[in-house]
Parts: C-alpha cells; structure tokens; sequence
C-alpha cells in the first residue's frame, strides 16, 4: 500500500547563463533539477537554503547578472513511497519514471516537477496547488495511506542516471 | 430460479443469458419503438451495433440489452412509446409520415419563434431512448493513465492472434475487447479456436486481457480512451490494432425494420447459443457461404426454412431441404406488429413467401469506425475489419502480421445496391425516401446529407448505416468527393455521460495560504479563474464600508508576482511596456497596461523600480501565465540578458486599504509609512509585525493603499497581526464582491470583464497609461496605424435611473449601441452606476442612452474622488 506524506525541503533557484549553471560545481547535499537551460533548481533538507544561497553564488563568478534565491515557500513536496507507489503514479500521470531521476510535466493535471527514487516519487509543485494535488492524489489513489506528520527531505538514495 | 424484472413483470433466465435472450425467452418480440415514426422494433444484430434492443437497464438509458448479461434482479424497461411499447398511441406519427419530412424541425418551428417552446416540450417527450435520471448523485469516474507497446482493440481471433504475435517479439501487450472473449460466438469450429487463442494469451505474462473494456476513439498521440465498468483508461500506446471485426451488411426493403427481420449472425446466435427458436418459419437471404451455416443452426432448433434466396455462384451449394430462389432479391417484408410475409422478386416475376422469420446475409461491412479516425497514426487492422468475410486462418494470419507490426492492406469494399423502400438509419429513422427528398432539397454531398438528415448520427455511429448511406451518395453524386464516407469521429461506441465527463472534475483550483483563515472567518469562497477566493465575509456592504470609512484588508495572493534581474532588465521592460520606463525613479511605481503586437490590451498591472536596477511586476491574477509567456518570449527573442522569477507562487499579498491604513501600519511597523517614504504611485521595504514586507502603493479601490507582499509561509501571522491590531479601528477583511464596487466607484475596468479582445487603449480611455514618444514598445506601430481613424467604440462610465441588468444591452434611436459590463448600487454615491460599451451614432456618441428598461446617462469616470486625493493621502 503506497503511503503519501508532506515532504519538507528547501529550494533554491540559480538564474544564470546555460554556461555558467554548466560551470557551478553543484553543492554537497542538494538535488539539482535543470529545469531551463538557464534555470536551476538545488533541493535539500529544510534548513539548507541559507548554506545552499551562499554556495550556488558562486555562479556569479562566470555570470555577475546571475539570481541566486531562496524560493523554498513557492514549492511544495508531496512523497509517495512503499510498495504500489509507481503503480499509484500511474493514475496520476502519463510520464514514464525512470527508476532513478527528474523528469517534469503533467500530474492530475498539475505542472509537477517528479523525483523517482526507486520506489519514493517525490512531487514538486508550486504551493499554491499544494492542497489540491494532495486531495487529486487521495481521491485518484483510492488505496494510499496519508501519513499525517510532515517527513524532512533526505537525498535520493538510488544513483541518478 | 434467478429473475430479472421487465416492466413490473417477472422474467425468469437461465445461465449464459443475456438480457435479450431472456426477454426473447419470455415472449418479448417489441424491443423499442423507432426515433419519428414510432415503429416496432425487435431484435436484429445480436452483436451490440444496431439500436433496436435499447432499453433502461438498472436505470442506465440507451443500453443494448443484447450484449448485456442478465442478474438476478436487474430492472429493465423498454422506455420507447406512450404509454407503453406495446400499445404507443404515437405510432399514428407513422401515418402523418409525409406530414414528417426530413429537416423537419428546421422547416416547421421557423416562425413563429415562441412556437418553438411549447413543440419542443412536446418532441422531448415524444422521442428519445429513455429518460437521464437528473436525481442520482453524479458518479464520477476515475481516471487512469496507461502506457503499453501495443493496444489490440477486440479480443477476437484476429485480435488475439496480433497479441500474441506482439507479445511474442517482447512487447507489451494491452487487449481490451467490450464484452466477454468469446461471448457473442455460437459453438463451431470459430469459437473452438478462439477458446484456444484465449489461453494461451491468458497464460502470456506481457499480456493484459480486459473484457468489458470499450475503445471510445483514437485520438492523436495515439491515445485511445478505454471506458471499462468503473474506470476510464487513457491508453497511450506506442502502436494500436484494430480487430473489431465486421457486421453483417444492413438490408434495405420495405418492412426491414419490422421484428422478425435478424441479420444471419443474430438468428444464428439465438438458435445456437442460447438455444432459442427465432421464429418458427424462415427465409434466408444468403450472399455468403456463412448463411447456409446459419441454415444449419436455425434447422437444429427447428425452424422451418421455406426459402433460400441466393445469388447463382452460391445457390450451387445452398443445403438441401429449401426451395432456392435463385438472383432472387426481397422487395419487401410484410407485417405489423412482425413479419407475416416476404416478398421476393426474381426473373421479373415476384412471390409472396408466408413467413415469420427473415434472415439476411448480405456480406460483411468492417465495423472500422476506429481505423477511420486515424489515419495518420501507427494504427493498423487485422481480420474481418481489414479482410470482411475472411476465413479463420486468414484472421489469424493477418492478426499475426499486424501483432509483428507488418501492414495489412484493407480489402476493398464494394458499393452495395441501394433502391426502393426501407429505413437506411435506424437510429435517426431515416428513409431511403427521405434521402431521396433531401438530396432533390439540395444537400448533395455525404457530409451535407448527413447533417442535414442526422443519418449515420444516432446510437450506433454509422455501424449498421454508414455503408447504405455512402453507397446512395456515391451513386447520386457528380463529384467523386462528394460521395465519399462521411468523417469518423469518436465515440465510436455508446458510451455513459460520465465516462465522457471524466476527469473534468480535474480542474484545479488554487489556494492561497490564507485558505483556512478564510474558512474560519465565514468567507464564502468560490473559484475565480483557477483560483479559490473569497468573495465576502457576512454583507459585502459591511466589507465596502470598513475600506470607505475605516481600514480593511483583503487576500492579493492571487495576484501575479514576478522579479525581473540581469543587466537589460531596463531595456526589456522598455520595450515591452507602453509606459515611459526611463523616467521611473527606483522607489516609485506606474500603472502598468500590457499591448499585445496587434496593440490590444492583454493584461494591466503594476511596474516597480527597485534600487538596484531589477523591477518588479504585478499582473491582474488570473493574467500571471500571460505576463510571463509575454516576458519569456521577448526575452528569449530579443537575446536579452535579463533573469525573470515568477515569483507568484512563493509570495502571499495583503492589501491594507481605507483612510486608517496608515494608522494601522504604524501600529506594526518602525519603518516610515508616511508620503515622503512610500509616496503615490510607489513602494518601499517594510517590516511589519515582524514579517518582512515589499509596500507597494496601489489606487485600485479608491483608498489609501498598501499591497503588502510577503513570504507565503508567513501569510497567517502577518493577516492575523494586521486583524488584531485593527479591531479598534473597525478593520474588516473584504473579499471580491467589495472589491468589484470598490474599483467600480473609481472608474476602473476588470480587464477581461469590462473589456473586448480587440480594446486598445484609446478604448478604454487608458491613453495617459502610454508614452507614445517613446522609440518603441510592443503594439506601438499598431496603435499608431489605429490612430488614423475615428473611434467608434469606447469604454464609458454611466449613471441609471435604476440599476439595470450587466450585460444590458444599451440603446439609442432604436439602434443597440452598446452594452452593459458592470454595474451596482454605489454605496458611496448612493445611486446605480456602471461601465459599459459605447458605439458612434451618426459620427458622435450618444450622451443619453436606454439600458434594457432603465435610462443611463454617460458621464466621465471615476465617479468617485475624481482628483484622486484620498488615494494619493
């Protein structure tokens, strides 16, 4: 039975140059998401953002235009995880889920930026969908079972193709 | 024993039952009554395609109870006719036939119009399948994504055969067939081979079997819409194969719609599969070898056979036993509540056979209606759909070849004899006749044709008609495209609302972090755009009032919130905004209106400068996706250097609006509020209750204003401290319905609401919001070109007499010049007032106009503090 939590985590976004993202050497303990040629995502535990911030500003050695900011209150993340989690995803979504990695697109609906983690999904979304892609999950996922305390946001543990 | 119940009447079944077979058990002849005419109807096809055996099922309208299996208890009604099906007093409709012409609604209800109304109640009541229960809680119908290699459409032998084939390279195999595997063949050597294929595919482990799954379409992608009982498929293959099969070919004579008329497959699967007589004495009409099969079948469950009407090539091998009438051809089958005589005629003589039973095997017609609609996707046939009539080992060995992913060119078909009498739709009850009149009407084209007659468009999608009608079309017109099949669109099969309706449900909604806050003050919340809002908090009046007198707050979240960075972050906003930019001081702030290339409004908002040479922008909310396509865009396409964050999701926004605003953010802030350190039209960095703010100033309801723009996660502390520190001022929060007063009163358009996709500016009296000396902005050339000539059409406030209807529309001398977008009591001016839509009479605008029933008189904007001094307080 596939479980759904609330997953705490900080996002920060770097606003660069494609060369110079390729360039920033990508800081211990965040999950890097290129979402754009010139966009970057770093995910990691709550907590991190301030570290992560200083970290990323390095970017701005290769591109001094670049945006490092902290953007942790416009995402939510919501985990499916356990046995039936990528089972449970299909209800959701059409996009094929490697066993380990990012790929973005349409979840019920939703732009949803997904970690797979072997058999933890991680859903990105912004906030403001936050509640509503909960409830399409519960009511679309009839057998998940919602756990009510938040989880903190651990690295994936699967290696990332 | 177990029963199902037909109208208040017990009907016992027996094991492998369907609701037909046990209805035709129990002496059911009349099934349903036809759409017009009202003329009796039994059982033809058997195989689920033709209308005839529609009944309410368990309530369910428009189900086929030929292919539906009977359970103990099941509700069935024949829901056709008045007062029963039996005895239908609206059957004289079939005298008044010529009375009844084709295109009849659209000839008789003409004039006058208000007789419409009262015919329509009458025709809702006269036609129809049954009645939609509206009472029932709306089920909704799940929906889930799936991804297989290969899609087979119906489980049959071909059909399973391609599984196989397909499984068996190491693809993934999805087959979903609409009833059971099997379930509509009577014993033979058939369905022996079939039982075979189904194991061995049952046994496959990269093969799903769904039975009671329907294809409803193959869309583009491909994806194919599967409704299975309780759940909607979207099935993304990566190739399909359709083995629908085929039907056997609608007969068109005099009478072919009267009961006792079976095509061959359905008289045969009475008599063999559920072992029932279809009549007791039959003619057989035999154009394939398969019929003398059905021969066999009928004789064993003792139906007499008084004539076999075949070509010469077949009459050769007809069985033993029968008269054969050879190039015979029916005329015509007699008979009122069913079939008591055939007429046959042949060699120029005609006879008349006694009989209670026709049987016809004309030959087969793909049932194709999905291979149709796909032509430009990896969608392939196999069996009878691509070779109709083909032998079992042909069925397999095309299935196979199409499972392996090889083409399987389609036999063509031929045209098939069209003449005389008969109904051609059973559905829509069209005639031959009918066609006729149409054709001579005028509509001289398949795709004419069937529109105007809604030939090919009831239940069974063109399934039993679709080749009668394109054969007549052919034959009548000059033009080859002209006579060709007309377009195949899904549903292909009879599908249930909510399957259609699934996943609309899906619309999402936005929330801000106020949600629950809002919740719990009694807000009445409702959508606006993708967003959830509230619209008021008790009596909106109340909520107006606090902002007008005293303070009030209400939730911006929603609005759109974007950053702009990079070092051609001037020159973007430059040259995409209509507003002088170069002038904007850091610290101050303009009214933003956003053109497109055409120079028509798409959006307004707000422009920011902030000290270091990054801006910030606000856009209307449900505006956010546009601003940033529009921003994205150019920045993409003109190589510029410049960073934008959509910043709409992880910002909340509060505006603290009313002559006490200031007064409140005092109580929470040691920043200055005054005018020298947040002026009008600006913003400023401000910390309040402890939650860091960027204060923008906006002049939206009238009042001295502050759109305070904070991080989401501390929304609720900042809304609450503003709230308790306001109590004794009399702060409230207010909610849409305020505001939709409050901008009122000032004059201000909802853009969307209040404007028209071609509004450019001039319009919307939104001249002063654009810089036309500068070099360039997007919409510049447009509106330069527009300039050249008169306005005709502009956005106007205006006073009534009375409050009139939004959406009136505004006349002058008799003429509609206009229209009426918004309009409300003012609470501050104590008198209706609204904007609205003003076209040029004669040159000029009228200054008096009438607004539905009310008087309006055109009068300048705002209505409310006209010099602006309480905004700029």
């Amino acid at each position: 039975m596939p479980e759904l939590a609330r997953t705490l985590a900080d996002v920060v976004v770097c606003l660069a140059e494609a060369e110079a993202l390729d360039a920033l050497e990508r800081p211990r303990g965040a999950l890097p998401i290129r979402v754009a040629p010139d966009e970057l995502l770093l995910v990691a535990h709550p907590g991190a953002a301030h570290a992560l911030g200083r970290a990323a500003g390095a970017v701005r050695e290769a591109d001094g235009d670049a945006l490092v900011t902290d953007v942790s209150d416009g995402w939510a993340v919501w985990s499916l995880s356990g046995p039936g989690s990528r089972e449970a995803f299909m209800r959701l979504s059409m996009l094929e889920l490697p066993n380990a990695g990012v790929v973005q697109g349409d979840v019920a609906r939703l732009p949803v930026k997904v970690v797979a983690d072997g058999k933890r999904l991680h859903l990105l979304v912004p906030s403001s969908w936050s509640e509503h892609l909960r409830e399409r999950i519960l009511s679309l996922v009839p057998d998940v079972g919602e756990v009510a305390e938040p989880h903190a946001w651990t690295a994936p543990r699967a290696r990332h193709a | 024993m177990a029963s199902l119940d037909l109208e208040g009447r017990r009907v016992p079944f027996e094991d492998g039952d369907t609701v037909a077979s046990a209805l035709f058990r129990a002496g059911v002849r009349t099934f349903n009554r036809s759409l017009k005419h009202h003329r009796r109807r039994g059982l033809y096809c058997l195989t689920g395609d033709c209308p005839n055996c529609l009944c309410t099922v368990d309530g369910e309208p428009g189900t086929r109870v030929c292919t539906t299996e009977a359970r103990d208890g099941m509700r069935v009604r024949r829901e056709t006719g008045r007062p029963s099906v039996e005895a239908d007093a609206l059957s004289v409709t079939k005298l008044a036939g010529p009375l009844m012409p084709v295109g009849f609604y659209s000839k008789t209800f003409i004039r006058p119009r208000v007789a419409w109304e009262t015919a329509e109640r009458v025709i809702r009541r006269a036609t129809g399948i049954g009645t939609l229960r509206t009472d029932d809680a709306p089920r909704s119908v799940p929906v889930r994504n799936v991804l297989t290699d290969v899609l087979v459409i119906g489980g049959g032998i071909a059909g399973l055969a391609a599984a196989l084939a397909a499984a068996e390279r190491g693809e993934r195999v999805l087959v979903a067939d609409e009833g059971r595997v099997g379930g509509l063949l009577a014993p033979g050597p058939a369905r022996e081979r079939l039982q075979a294929l189904s194991a061995e595919a049952g046994g496959h482990d990269r093969i799903v079997l769904l039975e009671h799954h329907v294809a409803v379409g193959i869309y583009e992608g491909p994806m194919v819409p599967v409704a299975g009982r309780d759940e909607l498929l979207r099935v993304h293959p990566g190739r399909v194969v359709v083995a629908t099969g085929a039907i056997e070919t609608h007969g068109v004579f005099g009478g072919n719609d009267l009961p006792g008329v079976w095509l061959g497959r359905g008289a045969a699967r009475m008599a063999g599969a559920h072992g029932l007589r279809p009549g007791e004495r039959a003619v057989v009409v035999a154009h394939t070898e398969e019929a003398f099969e059905h021969v066999a079948t009928l004789r064993r469950s003792g139906v007499e056979i008084a004539a076999i009407v075949a070509p010469s090539a077949l009459a050769g091998s007809a069985p033993g036993g029968a008269r054969v009438v050879r190039d015979g051809r029916v005329v015509a089958a007699e008979g009122s509540k069913g079939v008591r005589a055939v007429v046959i005629s042949a060699g120029g003589a005609r006879e008349r056979v006694e009989c209670d039973t026709l049987v016809l095997s004309l030959g087969l017609t793909p049932r194709d209606a999905l291979l149709r609609m796909a032509a430009e996707e990896p969608v392939g046939g196999a069996g009878d759909v691509a070779w109709p009539g083909c032998s079992l080992v042909e069925a397999e060995e095309s299935g196979r070849a199409a499972g392996r992913g090889e083409p399987v060119e389609r036999r063509p078909l031929g045209g098939v004899v069209v003449g005389g009498r008969g109904t051609v739709c059973l559905c829509e009850d069209v005639s031959i006749g009918d066609l006729r009149d149409a054709w001579a009407e005028g509509w001289r084209s398949a795709e004419l044709l069937k529109r105007y007659t809604t030939t090919t468009m009831g239940p069974c999608q063109g399934a039993m008609c679709g080749r009668v009608f394109a054969s007549f079309a052919a034959a009548n017109a000059a033009a080859p495209r002209a006579g060709g099949r007309p377009t195949a669109r899904p549903p292909a099969r009879t599908v249930p609302l909510e399957v259609l309706a699934a996943g609309v449900h899906e619309t999402g909604t936005k929330r801000t972090s106020l949600h629950e806050r809002h919740l719990q003050m009694g807000a009445h919340m409702d959508r606006s755009g993708s967003w959830i809002r509230p619209y008021r908090y008790g009596d909106w009046r109340e909520d107006h009032r606090a902002v007008r007198e005293r303070v009030g707050v209400m939730d911006v979240g929603t609005l759109g919130k974007f950053f702009v960075a990079g070092r051609d972050a001037p020159a973007l906003v430059d040259r995409v905004f209509p507003c002088d930019v170069e002038h904007l001081e850091p610290g101050r702030s303009r009214y933003l209106i956003v053109l497109d290339e055409a120079g028509y409004a798409m959006d307004d908002g707000l422009l920011c400068a902030n000290a270091d040479g990054t801006y910030t922008i606000t856009s209307t909310s449900g505006g956010s996706d546009r601003m940033e396509s529009a921003l994205r865009d150019r920045i993409d396409r003109w190589r510029l250097h410049v960073h934008l964050l959509n910043q709409t999701a992880m910002l909340g926004a509060v505006n603290v609006a009313g002559p006490l605003a200031r007064d409140l953010l005092e109580r929470l802030t040691h920043d200055p509020v005054d005018r020298d350190a947040i002026p009008y039209p600006g913003h400023g960095r401000i910390t309040v209750a402890g939650v860091p703010c960027h204060a923008i100033r906006s002049g939206f309801v009238g009042e001295l204003s502050f759109e305070l723009h904070h991080s989401r996660s501390r929304g609720v502390e900042l809304w609450d401290s503003l709230l308790a520190a306001g109590e004794d001022l009399g702060i409230r929060p207010h909610g849409l319905d305020a505001l939709d007063v409050l901008r009122l009163e000032k004059g201000h358009p909802f853009l969307a609401q209040d404007t028209l996709p071609d509004d450019h500016p001039t319009k919307l009296g939104l001249d002063w919001a654009v810089d036309m000396t500068k070099p360039a902005f997007v919409g510049k050339v447009a509106l330069e070109r527009m300039a050249a000539f008169p306005l005709e059409r502009k956005l106007v406030g205006l006073e009534f007499d009375a409050r009139p209807q939004r959406g009136a529309p505004l006349y002058a001398s008799a003429r509609v010049v206009g229209r009426v977008t918004s309009c409300a009591v003012s609470p501050a001016l104590g008198s209706p007032i609204g904007l609205g839509w003003l076209r040029t009479v004669d040159g000029a605008f009228p200054e008096r106009v009438q607004a539905g029933s009310v008087m309006a008189t055109v009068v300048p904007r705002p209505f409310y503090d006209p010099e602006g001094a309480r905004v700029r307080a």
